[in-house]
């Protein structure tokens, strides 16, 4: 198994401080990147690891970056919550070199999904809607934890 | 969808209000409307591609509709909105932000049932019960939803005037080597890490300790 | 702008979670001289061309500290930088030496109060900040073997450890602990109480 320690009420109160601002530059209610069509709660526990490291993936290299905006509070939300997330990927990382952190096919296919969802909009709304469904990921680590 | 020209003034701080779960959306009549206004409501699971009519809140008067069935899946998150209507003419419709039933509820603090024997007293807490459709339904306590809760438990000497916490997460507490004959004052606070979820102090249920045999 | 020097001498003071920046006043005669401070974190060198981010509460200040805990709020490495500006002229970057991770605060004991009220012992600890839980270890005087430990996370008031026996005595003592971090302060000094009640009773 893989424990990565993680300050997720860091992450939290990061992302709670922005939740409102950010979810309100996502005016697309019919779409989701995360949650649909497929939930992240009915993904196996033995490829919990390998999305959650996939996800922490995609955040980093995809979302944060093209989430840049006039605020200067939120920005400096977004730099923390993206310095926490690059601190987690690189010990989920480890994980995955101690191969602590299978992928099966069910988070392969689950992961294509959010990467389709991602690429069916343009970069900065779903970079934008990304980062407003946070809260999603946290909810499901938390409960999966 | 056939509806009027509308230039009524919208509905007004639409938001849901959830404790325990419980999921009722609220809003304000528009500005300078007085009586003869109605509502009507629908809802939208987030990422799901269409809007739900709300058939017990169409044409109602009053401004708060009970969406606690629609939304009781707190996996999902989900978005409310209200349209006015008067004299012939309507208003926008007005959404809500958000909703994350997980995050966004208020939790009731816990039932506190207390006894005491001459030198001490035995604490028993239970958690509130999730939001539910009918006291039929199998009841799910806040305790599953939330796996971290803990609790914290105030214990006041009131001869002394001295105050105790205990931060516990089992839901009993036994308080040994009391002072006899005496009135101890106990609440109850829940307390969940992530997300950051507290509950006030429930109300105080004093004991008097019995007296010395 | 080449008129205005850079500060000098800038270096992060880190204690107990809790960040400052601070450098040397740069003197003009008969001026006031401004500061401006930005920060960067490994995720900005890595994955945003190596943008900065300002720190408005540190902008156009004329201290020589800022508290740049709100912006430190990750355990990776970070580099501040510091400008001096005097009307439309401004200094270059100083920029701190190698890198700052927070991993790095220097933690102190946390204050420790232990009282006794009957056969009750109870401890007061002052709150550090939302980062600290706080590891309690207390035994009974003579039975060092065996230690019990409780781990407090909110420090409000007068938090209960445990009962005591009959006018035994009871030691205490704490250590703060930064989960963010997985690091421990060293323990406060070690403070004993005796319960109420005599220990003779038993010899009966």
């Amino acid at each position: 198994t893989c424990r990565v320690s993680m300050s997720m009420a860091e992450i939290r109160a990061g992302f709670t401080a922005i939740k409102a601002n950010i979810q309100s530059r996502d005016p697309i209610r019919t779409l989701s990147i995360l949650s649909h069509p497929h939930s992240l709660h009915k993904v196996k526990s033995s490829d919990r690891c390998c999305i959650t490291h996939q996800l922490f993936t995609f955040y980093v290299d995809k979302v944060f970056k093209h989430c840049r905006t006039e605020d200067s509070f939120v920005n400096r939300k977004i730099s923390s919550i993206a310095n926490s997330f690059l601190s987690v990927r690189r010990k989920l990382g480890q994980c995955r070199e101690q191969n602590n952190c299978v992928c099966g096919e069910e988070s392969t296919e689950k992961f294509k999904q959010i990467l389709a969802n991602y690429e069916g909009l343009n970069v900065t709304s779903a970079a934008m809607k990304s980062l407003g469904e946070l809260d999603i990921l946290l909810d499901w680590m938390e409960k999966s934890r | 969808s056939g509806e009027l020209y509308c230039s009524l003034p919208n509905p007004r701080n639409v938001h849901f209000e959830s404790i325990n779960m419980k999921n009722v959306l609220h809003w304000s009549a528009p500005e300078g409307t007085g009586d003869g206004v109605f509502y009507k409501v629908k809802y939208a699971v987030y990422g799901v591609g269409k809007w739900i009519r709300k058939p017990e809140c169409r044409n109602i008067n009053r401004t708060w509709c009970d969406l606690s069935s629609e939304t009781s899946d707190y996996e999902e998150q989900y978005y409310a909105s209200v349209k006015a209507f008067l004299n012939g003419t309507c208003s926008d419709w007005m959404e809500t932000t958000r909703f994350n039933p997980l995050t966004d509820t208020k939790i009731d603090p816990p039932m506190v049932s207390v006894s005491s024997t001459d030198r001490s007293i035995s604490i028993i807490l239970t958690a509130p019960e999730k939001w539910k459709r009918s006291p039929e339904e199998e009841s799910v306590s806040l305790l599953q939803v939330y796996p971290g809760l803990q609790y914290n438990v105030s214990v006041l000497n009131k001869k002394t005037k001295k105050r105790w916490f205990f931060s516990i997460s089992n839901n009993t507490l036994v308080v040994p080597w009391l002072e006899p004959g005496t009135v101890y004052c106990v609440s109850a606070q829940i307390h969940v890490t992530t997300p950051v979820l507290d509950s006030g102090f429930s109300k105080e249920h004093c004991i008097t300790t019995l007296k010395d045999k | 702008d080449a008129l205005l020097p850079a500060p000098q001498s800038i270096s992060i003071l880190s204690t107990n979670m809790k960040h400052f920046l601070t450098w040397s006043p740069v003197i003009i005669q008969g001026a006031t001289v401004r500061y401006s401070v930005e920060f960067q974190g490994e995720y900005e060198r890595e994955y945003a061309n190596g943008s900065w981010i300002p720190i408005p509460e540190c902008s156009l200040t004329t201290a020589t500290l800022c508290n740049i805990t709100q912006d430190i709020s990750a355990s990776v490495a970070y580099k501040l930088r510091v400008r001096a500006e005097l009307g439309a002229s401004r200094s270059p970057w100083a920029t701190t030496e190698g890198f700052f991770n927070r991993a790095t605060t220097s933690l102190t004991p946390p204050t420790l109060r232990v009282l006794a009220d009957g056969h009750h012992l109870l401890v007061e600890l002052a709150d550090m900040g939302p980062s600290f839980q706080f590891r309690v270890l207390y035994w009974r005087k003579g039975q060092e073997s065996r230690v019990q430990q409780k781990v407090l996370e909110e420090v409000s008031s007068v938090v209960h450890l445990d009962t005591m026996e009959a006018g035994a005595e009871y030691c205490v003592k704490a250590q703060a602990h930064v989960e963010a971090i997985n690091r421990s302060s060293s323990f406060s000094p070690t403070q004993c109480v005796r319960a109420q009640g005599d220990t003779s009773m038993w010899l009966v």
